[in-house]
């Protein structure tokens, strides 16, 4: 090892324990001195960076940190706050949805079940007569009117369509009732031409601004019921 | 049980001050260095849980010290005139001879080049081998061993050329 590769291991490392430095230092009283000197001025830099610490470092920093986590647990439970509020709100969110939104998908599944829930309340024999004029008063209401009369109107009413104000009307059948609605257009209702089931079928109308369904058994002539109002209903602008 | 408070404490009783004195030769201003190191202490604090190695610790805390100093400089570019700020911290007077030559040496540290003094520092305080300072510095290891060579050579060199005044200090 030469006097230069020496001076630099030292240099940069006064505590250098490789053993090419230990064995130059052995051979080379010189070189050992010039090591101790440097050591020693090694000792002299380390008192020299030893700054005094301020004493009360060590509990500024712990109490500091004690705050900042004091901190964080309020904004945790302030976090957990709003979490749970956000579950409330999208479970009501979801109870509103499922409780008011449509089962249905399309105007003819609608109607189907709106026949059968109210199965009971009309029997095709029924004395009660509405007359044309209380129809067309009621038909007023979707800026619609029935020239003559379609059949024996047994019942006449506004009802609730999927959530819409909407007429239903009862007609004596064949051999059971007859049911039309008149509904206002929807863009939440596919709009469907025909459907049917086992039992009842139907077919839908489509007018500028309403529709009007038909729900019938599988005795009535659709086509006849069809034909009839598109001739006799009329609508103002 | 060990908590992460537990942990902490232990952390900043065992390392504040080499921590702080290593602040403090970076910054050359006391209230800096305080405040550098409070940061990177409140950082580590957050950042607790991904100290895996306790042996590590001293580096890395000087990792996010280096990081927090570079972000006081984004911040905000310090003008830093030209006095001697070694001379100025230190405002005890002096008694014993070993005082008086720390006090010299201080200054001669101070005005050592940046990049001299810091791995001479982390050499010295913290007591890390080449490599490790390599490592923290994104040096290359020789670089770092020249730049040891260097400070240390500059500060011997100022020793032996200002024995006259010296005397006078002592005098």
């Amino acid at each position: 090892m030469d006097d230069l590769q020496f001076r630099r291991a030292i240099y940069s490392d006064p505590n250098n324990q490789d053993a090419d430095t230990i064995a130059a230092q052995q051979d080379d009283p010189s070189k050992k001195q010039f090591a101790q000197d440097i050591y020693k001025l090694d000792e002299k830099i380390k008192q020299a960076l030893q700054v005094p610490v301020p004493d009360d470092l060590c509990n500024k920093l712990i109490l500091r940190q004690t705050l900042a986590s004091h901190q964080v647990q309020k904004r945790k439970t302030r976090v957990h706050l709003a979490l749970a509020a956000s579950v409330a709100i999208v479970g009501g969110l979801m109870l509103n949805f499922m409780q008011f939104s449509s089962a249905y998908s399309n105007l003819g599944d609608y109607a189907l079940a709106h026949v059968y829930h109210e199965q009971g309340s009309f029997a095709n024999n029924a004395t009660n007569q509405v007359t044309l004029t209380s129809l067309n008063q009621k038909m007023a209401a979707f800026d619609g009117n029935f020239s003559q009369s379609l059949g024996k109107l047994l019942f006449a009413d506004y009802c609730r369509f999927d959530g819409m104000k909407s007429l239903h009307l009862v007609y004596q059948g064949k051999t059971s009732p007859v049911t039309i609605f008149v509904v206002p257009k929807n863009e939440q209702l596919r709009f469907s031409t025909t459907f049917n089931d086992e039992k009842l079928f139907g077919s839908s109308i489509e007018f500028n601004k309403s529709n009007i369904i038909i729900v019938a058994d599988k005795n009535e002539s659709l086509g006849r019921w069809q034909q009839n109002i598109s001739e006799t209903v009329s609508w103002s602008i | 049980m060990m908590t992460k408070q537990v942990r902490y404490e232990a952390l900043v009783k065992a390392l504040h001050g080499d921590l702080y004195r290593y602040a403090y030769w970076l910054t050359h201003e006391k209230q800096v260095a305080e405040d550098l190191v409070q940061e990177t202490f409140l950082r580590a604090w957050r950042a607790l849980d991904s100290l895996k190695d306790e042996k590590a610790a001293k580096s890395w805390l000087i990792t996010i010290l280096r990081r927090e100093n570079a972000r006081r400089f984004e911040r905000k570019r310090f003008d830093m005139s030209e006095y001697e700020e070694a001379s100025i911290t230190d405002t005890k007077s002096v008694t014993t001879e070993q005082e008086l030559e720390n006090h010299w040496l201080r200054e001669k540290i101070s005005q050592l080049p940046p990049e001299y003094s810091e791995p001479l520092v982390l050499q010295v305080i913290g007591g890390f081998s080449g490599e490790d300072i390599a490592t923290m510095l994104e040096l290359n290891k020789n670089t770092v061993m020249t730049r040891l060579f260097r400070a240390r050579n500059q500060l011997k060199e100022a020793l032996e050329a200002e024995p006259v005044k010296r005397g006078i200090y002592n005098g």
